[in-house]
C-alpha cells in the first residue's frame, strides 16, 4: 500500500482533532511507566516507554464487560452497542494480538458478537518500534518491531516526519489529503526497521515447535520448567492474546447484570468440575497448558501461534519464569529425550 | 444481533423429584415464545445452559428427545446455581441458551446394535437417546438396543415411570443395577456398572457403545468394552469439563487443542486416545 507523510505538528493536530470528535485512547504516564488512558489532547500522550504495561486487548475484550442486563422480571436484555474509539500508539506486537483475538473469537461459525462489534468500532493507529526492550522477541515469532498486522494505520517516526501506512479503509480515511511519501522516506523507514530488528537476536524454529510440543506433553521436563510457578496468573492477565473469561452475575445499585471477566488457566479452580474432579490439579499441568496453548493449540484452532513476543509475562512473573527459556529448552531437548 | 449469550425465556411446567436423597430434580421446560421453539433444534447428546437472573448459569445435558414437546433437564443440587434452580416451582421463568455441542453418532449407529452404558445421574442424555431410538419411525434403523444403567442405590435411579415402561419394551434390553443394596429389597442386580457390563457381555460385532458417567466410571468401563471386542472407534463417550461459554471462546473446557463444548461433549474413544488426558 501507498505510504504518506505527516509532520510532527500535523500529527499533533490530527490527534487533538480526534480527541475532540471521538474517544481517543493512548499510552499515558503513570507511576511505573505507561498505561492506557483516555486523552483530551496530544500533550497527555506518553510514548517514552517501549510499551504499555497492560496490553491493548481490553479495547476489544475488556477486563470486565456487561454481557446482559436483566429487567425487573428477569428478562435478559442486550447492553447498548459500544461507542466509536480510536486507539493511538499501539505497538506491532499488540496489534498482531488484536488480529489473533479477532480471528479466534470469530472462527468456525460461532462468533462472539461483543468482540466483533468492538473491533468494528475501533480504529488502531499503531506506532512502529524504533527501540526495543531486552524482553522483546516479536521477531522470533514472525513479527517485527515494524510489522503492520492488525493495524488500521501504521506510523513510523522518522524524526521530524512520520511515515503513515494505511492498512484498512478506516486508516485511509484518517490519512486522506496528506502528501505521499517519497523514496528517500521509504528508505529511511526501511533502515529503522532493520536497525530495530537487529536488536532482537533470538530466533525460534516455529515449524519444529509444532512437532516438538505434542511429543513433549507427557515429559517430566515440565516439572523443572514450572518449578517456581506460584500460579498467580499475572502472565495471563498481562498477555495480549490470552482470551479466557469467566461469566458471573452481579447486582450493582439494585440492577442485575451478567458480566464476563478475564480468567486464567493458571488458577486451580479454572478447570475444576462441580463434582470436585479437576483435570489440571497440579501447577505443572497448568503451566504446560499455557505454553501449549500459545505455541500449539491455537495453531490447531486458528492457524497461528498466539504468542506475539511482547515479553510482558517475562517482566511480570514474580518467579522469574521466562517463556523464551521454556521454548528454547523444549526445542533443545526434543525429540532426543 | 445473533447473540449466543442471550438466554431464551422458558417456563417451568413440571418439577419431578427423582431420588430418595431429593437432590436430583427433573425440570420440564416450555418455550415462552413460539418462535423460539421453532428455532431450537437439537439431537440427543447436546447440552444447553440454564440461566437465572442474578444467580448465573450452568450447562446441562438435554434429557428430552427431539420429538418430546417439553425440554427436560435433570439437575443435581451441588452448588450455587443448582440450589437456586432446585428452589423454583412450576410457573417460574428461567433462561436457556443452546443447544451447544455435538451429539451421539446417530448416522454411524444406523444399521448397528447400540450398547448404552451409564452410571449415576449422567444418564440424562442417554435417556434422550433411548427415547429417540425407541420411536416407531426410528426403530427399524437400529439393531438390538442394550442399556446398562447403574445407580448407587435403588432410590437413586432416575426416570422411574419410564424405566417401568422400557422394561416391558421388546425393543430394548434394559439392565438395571445398584452399587450396593444395604439390605434394601431389590430384585435386580447388585454390582458396579463395569462388572455388570462384563456379565451382560453384549456382542461387539457391528455395535456402537455409548458411555456416559463420571470420569472414574469411564476409566473402568473402557477395559471391559475392550475385552468384549469393542474397538476405540466403536466407543463414544460424553464428557463434562467445566464450561462458561459453550461456544469455544472462554477457554475453560479444553482437552489439548479441542474444546469439549464445541468439538464434544461426545468423543469417540479413538479421538480421546489422540488427546491429552485432561478430563
Ligand atoms: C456438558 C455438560 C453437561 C452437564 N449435564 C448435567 C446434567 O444433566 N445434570 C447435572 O446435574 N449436571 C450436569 N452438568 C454439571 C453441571 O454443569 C454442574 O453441576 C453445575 O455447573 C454446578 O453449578 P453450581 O453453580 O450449582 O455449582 P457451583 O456453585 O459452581 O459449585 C459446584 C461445586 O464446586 C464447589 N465450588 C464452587 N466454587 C468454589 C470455589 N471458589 N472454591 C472451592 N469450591 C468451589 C462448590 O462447593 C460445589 O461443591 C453438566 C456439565 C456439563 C459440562
Ligand atoms: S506469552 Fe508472554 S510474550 Fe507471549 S504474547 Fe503473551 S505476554 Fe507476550
Ligand atoms: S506470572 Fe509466573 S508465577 Fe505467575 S502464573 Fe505466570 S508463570 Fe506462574
Ligand atoms: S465452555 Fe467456553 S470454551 Fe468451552
Amino acid at each position: 500500500m501507498k505510504k504518506y507523510l505527516l509532520t510532527r505538528q500535523e500529527l499533533s493536530q490530527l490527534l487533538d482533532r480526534l480527541a475532540k470528535e471521538t474517544n481517543l485512547y493512548a499510552p499515558v504516564k503513570d507511576k511505573t511507566g505507561a498505561t492506557w488512558g483516555k486523552v483530551k489532547n496530544t500533550a497527555e500522550v506518553h510514548l517514552e516507554e517501549v510499551n504499555t504495561r497492560e496490553p491493548a486487548k481490553g479495547f476489544i475484550f475488556p477486563r470486565c464487560e456487561v454481557l446482559l442486563r436483566f429487567d425487573q422480571k428477569g428478562n435478559a436484555l442486550e447492553p447498548e452497542p459500544p461507542e466509536e474509539q480510536i486507539v493511538f500508539g499501539i505497538r506491532p506486537c499488540d496489534a498482531r494480538a488484536i488480529a489473533f483475538l479477532e480471528k479466534f473469537y470469530t472462527i468456525e461459525g460461532k462468533t462472539d458478537p461483543y468482540v466483533k462489534a468492538r473491533r468494528e468500532k475501533t480504529t488502531f493507529i499503531g506506532l512502529a518500534c524504533n527501540r526495543t526492550a531486552p524482553t522483546c522477541f516479536c521477531l522470533a515469532l514472525g513479527g517485527s518491531p515494524h510489522d503492520a498486522t492488525g493495524m488500521d494505520l501504521l506510523l513510523t517516526d522518522l524524526g521530524d516526519l512520520f511515515l503513515a501506512e494505511p492498512l484498512t479503509a478506516k486508516g485511509e480515511k484518517l490519512i486522506a489529503g496528506y502528501p505521499e511519501a517519497k523514496n528517500e522516506h521509504l528508505t529511511a523507514g526501511a533502515k529503522l526497521r532493520k536497525k530495530a530488528e537487529a536488536e532482537i537476536p533470538l530466533r525460534i524454529d516455529t515449524a519444529k515447535l509444532q512437532e516438538v510440543l505434542p511429543k513433549a506433553f507427557a515429559s517430566k521436563i515440565w516439572e523443572t520448567l514450572a518449578l517456581n510457578c506460584v500460579n498467580c496468573g499475572a502472565c495471563t492477565f498481562l498477555c495480549p492474546t490470552c482470551h479466557c473469561f469467566d461469566v458471573t452475575d452481579e447486582t450493582v445499585r439494585g440492577s442485575t447484570v451478567r458480566c464476563r471477566v478475564w480468567d486464567s488457566c493458571q488458577f486451580t479452580l479454572y478447570s475444576r468440575h462441580a463434582s470436585g474432579h479437576n483435570p489440571r490439579l497440579d501447577p505443572r499441568a497448568r503451566y504446560r497448558n499455557r505454553v501449549m496453548d500459545k505455541f500449539y493449540y491455537t495453531v490447531e484452532q486458528a492457524g497461528v501461534i498466539s504468542c506475539v513476543g511482547c515479553g510482558r509475562c517475562i517482566i511480570a512473573c514474580p518467579a522469574n519464569i521466562d517463556i523464551r527459556t521454556t521454548v528454547e529448552r523444549l526445542l533443545k531437548e526434543f525429540p532426543e529425550e | 444481533m445473533n447473540n449466543p449469550y442471550l438466554p431464551l425465556p422458558m417456563r417451568i411446567e413440571r418439577v419431578v423429584i427423582e431420588n430418595d436423597a431429593r437432590d436430583l430434580k427433573t425440570f420440564d421446560l416450555a418455550f415462552v415464545n413460539d418462535s423460539d421453539r421453532k428455532g431450537f433444534q437439537f439431537l440427543p447428546g447436546q447440552f444447553a445452559f440454564l440461566s437465572i437472573a442474578g444467580v448465573g448459569e450452568a450447562p446441562f445435558g438435554i434429557a428430552s428427545a427431539p420429538h418430546e414437546p417439553l425440554i427436560k433437564f435433570t439437575v443435581k443440587r451441588v452448588g450455587v446455581f443448582t440450589t437456586a434452580l432446585h428452589e423454583l416451582e412450576p410457573g417460574a421463568i428461567i433462561g436457556m441458551r443452546g443447544p451447544w455441542g455435538n451429539f451421539y453418532p446417530l448416522e454411524l449407529m444406523t444399521g448397528r446394535d447400540v450398547v448404552i452404558v451409564s452410571g449415576g445421574f449422567s444418564f440424562t442424555t442417554l435417556r434422550a437417546t433411548i427415547a429417540h431410538l425407541l420411536l416407531p419411525e426410528n426403530r427399524q434403523n437400529f439393531g438390538k438396543i442394550t442399556a446398562i444403567y447403574g445407580a448407587r442405590s435403588p432410590g437413586e435411579l432416575l426416570y422411574k415411570d419410564e424405566i417401568r415402561q422400557w422394561e416391558k419394551s421388546p425393543d430394548l434390553q434394559l439392565v438395571l443395577c445398584v452399587d450396593r443394596l444395604n439390605g434394601a429389597d431389590w430384585p435386580k442386580r447388585e454390582g458396579l456398572v463395569p462388572n455388570v457390563l462384563k456379565e451382560v457381555a453384549p456382542p461387539a460385532a457391528n455395535a456402537i457403545a455409548l458411555v456416559c458417567g463420571p470420569p472414574i466410571m469411564i476409566k473402568y468401563t473402557h477395559p471391559v468394552l475392550k475385552d468384549l471386542g469393542f474397538k476405540p472407534d466403536q466407543i463414544f463417550l460424553s464428557l463434562e469439563n467445566r464450561m462458561k461459554c459453550g461456544i469455544g471462546k472462554c477457554g475453560h473446557c479444553n482437552i489439548g487443542p479441542k474444546y469439549v463444548c464445541k468439538d464434544g461433549p461426545v468423543f469417540s474413544y479413538s479421538q480421546l486416545l489422540n488427546l491429552p488426558p485432561e478430563y
